[in-house]
């Protein structure tokens, strides 16, 4: 029996299921049940229909409301990093009021990884790759740039400068080599001197990549350059690296570290030429770049470990990088003709641009290229991240792909 | 850095019963395995008892990546992006190679959709014995019309078995379209004015779970507050779209950055989605601006797809987790899909074939031997080439760690030694009978040293392996006569 106080009265079972089906809803409060024996036994009551918020839901969303949880507004922090160390900044060329030619080059400089943090002091520089004698075998659509300048490295240096917009200049005396021509080192210096009076940039200084011959060809450069702060490409340790190291001391040159993909042996190989008294602010290391398919990646990893370290302040291996992105013209993907892989004057510069934007992302500074479409494009992405968060006006509608004509 | 946890963390939550049948020998070992990402909590059969019901999502919860593995798509094929635990690849490895989706307009003609779908479906570029594929299409409602976008979704629905992403601003379209779409959709794009009502359209449609949706802004603080949003609405499979800038790229670089270091070094886990890119807008705007590229080609559709490479490249770095593109020209694609193979590859294996002799074509005794390294990329094109220019020979593949010719030839695995080695081990002394090595032209320098340590004759062949056919044809019977003339006298 249960008491309903509204009646003042005692109710049986089924008078309370009555009430139910009348009112499809009823509250019990303070119930009291006094039975010697409970059976509740409700086979025939109809169910008892108990609102539940799903079905309110359901019944909302016919009609076209639902309800959206807010929550409250959450706090952000751009995540910036302290770094302890820093990059060093290495300067090429000189300015006329130091006895140089005038033009002047600085790499580095960095004191955080990323643009949101820090933008770099400096944007990447290209420095243009020539030749002392002319090189038949380059690919087509870079001969089409430099065929009429070919014979002449010192009108080559012009066009690269005038036409191309290059920040330097790499001269790779390859005729020294005495499988090629065997020229002199004394030739490669006229040579040398030949090219400082043609363009005021400052310049890269490259041998034949024969480690008996390379030392002398730079040290002969490298005195009749001497004070226009050029970089000695390379100190590797397969030759007389002291030589070079003495040459870089003597007559006010930088030296191109030069190591195989692996961050320790950049760092052995700084150590050593450290060592033999090189100044280690006078250091662009070269940790290889592989081409774009070739083994990018080891060189990614590579060169993300040396800057990370630099920035964490090993001073072994703070120094700036440089990319010979031009391998990536020696990948068959870029200078194959192959129908079936479409024009390769589109593809040849593309494998170049990918393979130097991968490298520039990893944190290169100095990039030796040869195509002039993708050293401009290397040049515009770089100088992009020497920009102020802001500086540069954005015009762009993030959605206007969406309705653009096909 | 990787999440802070240790073998032991995982270990402590295992059967320890050391059964064996997740494969490994014990449960230290699927322990370590586990946190390496190199096996899965299904693969203990134990953890999916009841009893363990616990333990397998606590385990579940410790493993998963600081950046959410969200897919969309159907049985057949799935686009899935993000995963990932780390800023830089060399830290362990990135996973999910980011898909890459190209867009259809609703405004072309059923024909023209029909071609573009099988076309994105059916490219395939191959490298390394891999296949490299484009993975989704997005149909965009370029008409503004809604019965032109759901035609256009239901021909490629029918024609391909492509993943897909449906874009369009207005709520009541995208409404119309998850009605019909028959797989998991990602839908392009919530951004901060209509956030609400695609929120509602999702929740009306009951789809929190079959869509992904894409949360658009420039601003990182406003998408931390819309995927909060949206995770307390049941829509958790989000995408990050922070914009992306032609005109200045480093913008867009910024966002990517700010977004994955907070979900990685910061662990804000409203920000731990993957990342969308679009380099479709250089496309778009290099059509209609200038761009470094403009100068050099007078056709803009080529600058077009030329810059839009480019971008696509430059975020491929930089944490793009999934691209949205437009170009569908091989030589476009070719850079992208070779960046992304080798960005997403395991620096953990090593990139090498089993070391060794291999025939090549149906060689004799007179057959020449072509010695190469171990590279997986050196052995496959070089293989490839001489396959489409029926070479036949013996093939000498030998161990240099993976290193291609010319890095194995500076870094001292190229040499004699191992050359002796490889010839000893792989017989090829009583295989034919001449003593005659050829080898690549990067590694001409190397020369003495094989023939010193080998007692072989070294023969420099070509710089590429594609010019080995020619090489042969024109040289291989005069060195092998004059070889036989000198030594069987």
């Amino acid at each position: 029996m249960i008491y309903n106080d509204k009646l003042g009265d005692f109710m049986d079972l089924n008078s309370l299921i009555k009430i139910i089906e009348k009112v499809g809803k009823i509250e019990i409060e303070n119930i009291q049940i006094t039975a010697d024996e409970l059976i509740i036994n409700i086979p025939s009551a109809p169910p008892v229909v108990i609102p539940q918020t799903p079905l309110i839901k359901e019944k909302l969303a016919e009609e076209g409301i639902i309800e959206i949880k807010d929550v409250p507004e959450l706090d952000w922090e751009p995540p910036i990093e302290k770094y302890t160390g820093y990059i060093r900044e290495v300067q090429f060329g000189k300015p006329k009021s130091e006895g140089g030619r005038g033009k002047v080059v600085k790499i580095g400089g960095q004191k955080a990884l990323y643009r949101f943090e820090e933008p770099q002091p400096n944007p990447p520089v290209v420095t243009f790759d020539i030749f002392d004698m002319p090189m038949p075998g380059l690919p087509k659509p870079i001969r089409q740039f430099f065929q009429d300048v070919m014979e002449d490295p010192c009108e080559w240096a012009k066009k690269c400068v005038k036409e191309f917009g290059a920040d330097m200049i790499t001269i790779h005396h390859i005729s020294t080599d005495p499988k090629i021509k065997d020229k002199s080192p004394k030739e490669a210096a006229k040579l040398m001197e030949d090219l400082l009076q043609a363009v005021d940039v400052p310049f890269v200084i490259g041998g034949s990549g024969n480690p008996q011959k390379d030392p002398l060809v730079l040290e002969a450069c490298a005195e009749v350059s001497e004070g226009d702060r050029c970089l000695l490409a390379s100190a590797n340790l397969e030759l007389d690296y002291k030589k070079i190291v003495d040459a870089a001391m003597k007559y006010d040159h930088n030296v191109l570290a030069w190591s195989i993909m692996d961050p320790n042996m950049a760092r052995d190989l700084n150590r050593k030429l450290i060592e033999a008294g090189l100044d280690p602010n006078r250091i662009v290391m070269d940790p290889t770049t592989c081409a774009l398919g070739y083994g990018i990646e080891f060189s990614i990893n590579a060169m993300v470990r040396l800057r990370l370290n630099g920035l964490k302040g090993d001073e072994l291996v703070n120094m700036p990088m440089s990319s010979g992105t031009t391998n990536a013209i020696g990948a068959r993907e870029a200078w194959m003709n192959n129908p079936e892989w479409g024009p390769r004057e589109y593809r040849l510069p593309l494998w170049e641009i990918t393979t130097g934007i991968t490298m520039m992302m990893c944190g290169v500074d100095l990039f030796m290229m040869l195509n002039p479409i993708s050293v401009k494009t290397l040049k515009e992405i770089g100088k992009a991240l020497t920009t102020k968060p802001g500086e540069v006006k954005l015009n762009t509608n993030n959605y206007e792909w969406i309705v653009a004509k096909a | 850095m990787p999440k802070k946890i240790s073998v032991m963390d995982i270990y402590k939550l295992l059967p320890k019963t050391n059964c064996k049948k997740c494969g490994q020998p014990s449960c230290m070992a699927f322990a370590a395995k586990l946190l390496e990402k190199e096996a899965t909590v299904d693969q203990c059969p134990i953890l999916n008892t009841p009893k363990f019901e616990e333990n397998r999502k606590k385990l579940i919860e410790l493993l998963s990546p600081p950046v959410k593995e969200v897919w969309f798509g159907n049985d057949k094929r799935k686009a899935v992006m993000g995963g990932d635990e780390v800023m830089y690849r060399y830290q362990l490895s990135f996973f999910n190679p980011t898909p890459i989706g190209v867009d259809i307009s609703d405004e072309l003609s059923e024909e023209e959709i029909k071609s573009r779908a099988k076309e994105i479906e059916n490219f395939t570029f191959e490298r390394t014995g891999e296949k490299l594929k484009l993975d989704f299409i997005v149909i965009r409602n370029a008409s503004g019309d809604i019965e032109k976008f759901k035609k256009a979704i239901e021909i490629v629905e029918k024609e391909t078995d492509m993943p897909i992403c449906i874009a369009s601003l207005n709520p009541e379209i995208i409404k119309e379209a998850l009605k019909i779409v028959k797989s998991k959709v990602m839908v392009y794009a919530a951004t901060k004015d209509n956030l609400n009502d695609m929120i509602k359209v999702i929740k009306e449609l009951k789809k929190e779970k079959d869509v992904v949706l894409v949360l658009s802004s420039n601003n990182v603080k406003e998408l931390k507050n819309m995927a909060a949003k949206c995770l307390a609405n049941g829509i958790e499979d989000l995408v990050l779209e922070p914009y992306t800038y032609p005109e200045n790229i480093a913008e867009t670089l910024d966002l990517n950055v700010m977004i994955r270091r907070s979900a990685i070094e910061k662990e804000d886990k409203y920000l731990g989605f993957p990342i969308l890119n679009l380099p479709i807008n250089a496309y778009y705007y290099a059509l209609n601006n200038d761009c470094p590229i403009s100068t050099f080609f007078d056709n803009k559709e080529v600058v077009a797809k030329m810059y839009e490479a480019t971008i696509a490249g430059t975020l491929l770095n930089r944490y793009a987790d999934a691209l949205i593109i437009h170009g569908l020209d091989i030589w476009e694609l070719m850079p992208i899909l070779t960046l992304r193979q080798n960005i997403y590859t395991d620096p953990r294996k090593p990139q090498a074939v089993e070391p060794g002799l291999y025939p090549i074509g149906n060689p004799d005794e007179n057959s020449p031997v072509i010695l190469t390294t171990n590279f997986s990329l050196t052995f496959y094109t070089v293989t490839g080439d001489f396959e489409k220019d029926n070479v036949t020979c013996w093939l000498l593949v030998m161990d240099t760690g993976g290193k291609a010719v010319d890095v194995s030839v500076a870094g001292g695995q190229y040499n004699g030694e191992n050359a002796k080695k490889l010839i000893e081990e792989t017989g090829i002394a009583d295989k034919v009978n001449h003593r005659i090595i050829i080898l690549p032209a990067l590694a001409a320098s190397t020369r003495g040293d094989i023939e010193d340590k080998t007692g072989w004759t070294c023969v420099v062949g070509t710089r590429d392996s594609s010019q080995v056919g020619e090489f042969l044809r024109k040289n291989w019977d005069r060195i092998l006569r004059e070889w036989k003339e000198k030594h069987q006298k």
